[in-house]
């Protein structure tokens, strides 16, 4: 038999679901989301296309508005890698929210407190500023990852419970608590010490090397996943963890791993947005950065530096609002609905996808 | 048209593609007997109750029931001409109570159109229901759910066939026995009169056997007809009217129980031929590789499934472990393999005692699991990823923990050509491969890390027969360069053939069989639970 054929075959079926899967379904994807949100702008009582129009403009249409997208895109970024790495690892993290403020919140105490106590220079307190949110980030995961190993303990529900706990420790923290403002008069912390800052790239321009990091870790992330055992193994356990088991991969001790560094992404995550950007932790920190980064993530289809992608227009998105609020009118609330939308179709577009290959392998 | 048969099949025979596995099957069934079907794994019997049960359709062949021939499409048309299936893994919803159990499956069989005329039409059938019964059902097909009407139909088939079951706990706090009480009701609920049992009494255990043969009576009494599948020789023995055994997809026997003795029937489902036994006499070395002592599992269900083991198997030999599926092969394998706890007893090899997976794979122990989809590869890997599948080859194919990409591919493209993995193409994910190629990757993967210890699980579960006799050279060449296999078959013909020692696994015990491996009778017997009697 002629087996040159079938492999000829082979790899046009090989090259055929990579474009299908990486540029066509999430286009499909985006179309879909932008047509929904166009009826619901519609019936709101302005026009689509103009709104669209403004909030390209705002976000790609100048120097400052591609310098603000990027800066915006960031926090998408960093929470996206955590829910990515995590899922595709077979871990369900809801709870990068909690992570990434507990990283802030960890950052905050070091530049805020500790940071007084070591030589003032940025070389020392911003690597340090980072290692504490890197081990609170981590060690809010691990908590979830211990309760899952030793108790059997769901991890959705134990992320999105820590959660809470990470929102009104913040709160409890900053408000009243021992690290308000010196002044005692609004619920935020002191501003950061200046050695505790990352400093901006291009002034005026908000960029700072906090986004140039998190493209790297992507890259990093994404090497390591699939050039690497360590990479191998996580992956292993996520996606057959029977068989990892069988082969002598400890799905407890990559377990660990996956739920360290999941919310270590997310908490540094956290510090880079509030050493960057943010003068002081406030108890609004994030608007939900940890709960979109799931929809960022399954838009990139958990792959780390598709996730650049995903986060880059969710970013876009967001700083597209004020173009919609300055130049339109409609609330900016706008950009979160479609954000809504979006995930909705991701979502919608998996279990095509599951019922595809379950058709597929019925047949 | 009169007949005594309630069920008949002629000339049955179903192919899947070549392979033919029930193969011109003339059987009949009497009203209110209790018939059982004997055979090998694949003998044809889950075929022949699926074609029955309208799952499959015949290739050639006709199903009459009631002297009437039916064209079944499905199983609910089975059930509408008064069939019911008790299948070996339940299919109950664990957070439903019984009576919500009932009623979810009257709900989605009665609304047939044709159902509801066989509950209310046979009035003169001697099957029928009490009238007080039939106006119960006869709710259920007109949609009006009343949940104490199920409950009292509960209470009502509960107590006509003395079966006490509760209709207000939920299924997922029964014992297995009640669970399998419970699937019986929901056959009955829709008045199935030929109730076919698969392996019923695999997961009982003894003093619920004896209660679950006393359902099977108060069953006959009402004139009920039974099929029970079994490879339980006893059990057959005791409980059933009439024995029809099958082997590879043919009938070989139909007769009444006791016309011939156990070891005449496992003859006639063994077959009285094998094929050339290996005769090459192999170099044993006093030197154990795998060493257990008193070694005790437990199941899924916390039930015993390994039973206070103990055995060794040495260099330069096969050692083979016969038995019926579910016996405990599966909790042996992946006990040796550390992926089970043990309960009692120690596993040591080459000397040390084990602890976790990794390491007794990093003392040199390669492993082909029973299941191959879910544990032996990674669906949603490629075939050159699927090949690296064992921390044994990590150091092989990474320096440093980074993966040498070109070694990674030779490796992989070696072993395709070696073992010819089709297609030749190691990019593929492995899903897109067909069962006996995934199994040829699990072979190749697990033999190439040069293992002391290879514990084989039914490696050649559905491979060709060119492609199985490849696995047996595999194992017999790791035999000849003086290393250990463990091979777990059921497949007592390969056992036969490539064993210098047999083991008999029977309810989670080990029996050393190597003295009776010219008889297969006697290896049938022990199979089965038996005791072997003197004159053998």
């Amino acid at each position: 038999m002629n087996y040159s054929s079938v492999i000829e075959g082979n790899s046009h079926i090989k090259n055929w679901p990579h474009l299908k899967n990486w540029v066509l379904m999430p286009l499909l994807i985006l179309i879909c989301a932008f047509l929904t949100n166009a009826i619901v702008i519609f019936f709101c009582g302005y026009n689509p296309i103009r709104t669209y129009i403004a909030a390209l403009n705002v976000s790609f249409g100048s120097p400052s508005g591609i310098g603000e997208t990027l800066v915006k895109s960031t926090p998408f970024l960093m929470t996206g890698l955590s829910v990515a790495i995590a899922f595709r690892c077979g871990i369900w993290n809801i709870g990068a929210e909690g992570q990434f403020l507990l990283g802030a919140l960890a950052a905050t105490w070091f530049g805020t407190k500790l940071a007084a106590y070591l030589p003032h220079t940025a070389w020392i307190g911003i690597p340090i500023g980072i290692g504490f949110s890197i081990v609170a980030g981590g060690m809010c995961g691990l908590i979830s990852a211990v309760l899952k190993i030793t108790r059997g303990v769901n991890e959705v529900i134990s992320t999105i419970m820590l959660n809470y706990i990470a929102i009104n420790l913040v709160s409890a923290m900053v408000d009243g608590g021992p690290l308000q403002e010196a002044a005692k008069t609004g619920s935020q912390s002191n501003p950061l010490y200046e050695w505790v800052k990352l400093p901006r790239l291009f002034e005026p321009h908000r960029i700072h090397p906090g986004i140039i990091l998190a493209v790297i870790l992507a890259v990093v992330l994404t090497y390591v996943l699939f050039r690497t055992t360590f990479g191998y193994r996580l992956r292993a356990v996520g996606e057959g963890p029977e068989a990892a088991q069988a082969a002598g991969i400890s799905i407890t001790r990559n377990t660990l791993y996956v739920f360290f560094l999941s919310g270590a992404l997310a908490g540094l995550g956290g510090a880079i947005e509030l050493m960057a950007l943010a003068p002081h932790l406030t108890k609004n920190f994030s608007p939900g950065y940890g709960y979109t980064a799931i929809a960022v993530a399954l838009l990139a289809r958990l792959n780390p530096l598709a996730t650049v992608a995903s986060a880059l227009l969710f970013g876009a998105l967001t700083q597209g609002a004020f173009g919609m609020e300055a130049e339109v009118g409609i609330s900016g609330k706008i950009t979160w609905m479609m954000q809504a939308i979006i995930l909705m179709f991701v979502v919608a577009a998996t279990s095509l996808n599951y019922f595809q290959s379950k058709r597929s392998s019925e047949s | 048209m009169e007949t005594e048969y309630i069920l008949e099949l002629q000339n049955v025979t179903k192919t899947f593609g070549q392979l033919v596995a029930v193969d011109d099957i003339s059987f009949q069934l009497h009203t209110g007997e209790i018939h059982a079907i004997l055979g090998e794994n694949g003998a044809g019997k889950s075929t022949l109750m699926n074609l029955i049960y309208g799952l499959y359709q015949p290739t050639h062949g006709q199903i009459f029931i009631s002297g009437q021939l039916k064209h079944l499409q499905s199983p609910r048309d089975a059930i509408a001409n008064g069939l019911g299936m008790v299948h070996q893994h339940f299919m109950l919803v664990d957070n439903l109570t019984v009576a919500e159990n009932i009623a979810l499956y009257l709900s989605h069989f009665s609304t047939d159109k044709k159902n509801s005329q066989l509950i209310q039409s046979e009035v003169d059938h001697p099957l029928k229901f009490n009238e007080k019964e039939s106006k119960i059902s006869s709710n259920f097909v007109k949609w009006r759910f009343k949940m104490d009407e199920a409950i009292q139909l509960t209470e009502t088939l509960s107590q006509k066939f003395d079966m006490t079951v509760d209709p207000h706990p939920r299924v997922g706090s029964l014992s297995v026995g009640l669970k399998q009480r419970v699937e019986i009701l929901k056959a009955l609920a829709v008045d199935a009169r030929i109730l076919i049992l698969d392996e019923p009494t695999a997961v009982l255990s003894p003093q619920e056997v004896k209660n679950f043969f006393q359902i099977l009576y108060t069953l006959q009494e009402d004139n009920r007809t039974v099929i029970f599948i079994s490879h339980k020789m006893k059990e057959v023995l005791e409980i059933s009217d009439r024995i029809t055994v099958l082997r590879l997809g043919k009938k070989v026997y139909t007769g009444k129980t006791g016309d011939l003795s156990a070891q005449e029937l496992v003859r006639e489902m063994l077959g009285e031929e094998l094929s050339d036994i290996h005769k090459k006499k192999s170099k044993v070395i006093d030197e154990p590789v795998l060493r257990i002592s008193d070694l005790s599992v437990k199941g899924s269900q916390e039930e015993v499934a390994v039973n206070n083991v103990s055995m060794e198997t040495y260099r330069g030999e096969i050692v083979g472990v016969a038995g019926v599926d579910g016996n405990g092969q599966k909790e042996f394998a992946e006990s040796i393999m550390g992926l089970q706890p043990i309960t009692a007893g120690t596993v040591q090899i080459l000397g040390k005692h084990t602890t976790s997976t990794e390491s007794i794979r990093r003392n040199g122990v390669a492993y082909v699991p029973e299941d191959r989809r879910t544990t032996g590869i990674i669906g949603t890997f490629s075939i050159a990823d699927n090949l690296m599948l064992n921390i044994s080859h990590f150091e092989r194919v990474a320096r440093h923990g980074i993966i040498a990409q070109n070694v990674k591919y030779t490796t992989a493209e070696n072993m395709i050509k070696t073992y010819d993995i089709r297609p030749p193409n190691p990019n593929l994910s492995v899903s897109a491969l067909s069962g006996g190629n995934q199994q040829k990757v699990v072979i190749a993967r697990e033999l190439s890390t040069d293992p002391e210890l290879l514990v084989a699980v039914n490696p050649t579960r559905g491979l060709d027969i060119s492609a199985a006799q490849f696995v047996h050279q595999a194992l017999l060449q790791q035999r000849d360069n003086e290393k250990s296999v463990l091979l777990i078959s059921t497949e007592l013909e390969e056992v036969l053939q490539l064993s210098d020692r047999l083991f008999v696994m029977s309810r989670g015990n080990l029996i050393e069989a190597t003295d009776y491996r010219d008889s297969i009778e006697a290896i049938g017997l022990l199979m089965m639970g038996e005791r072997i009697p003197n004159e053998l």
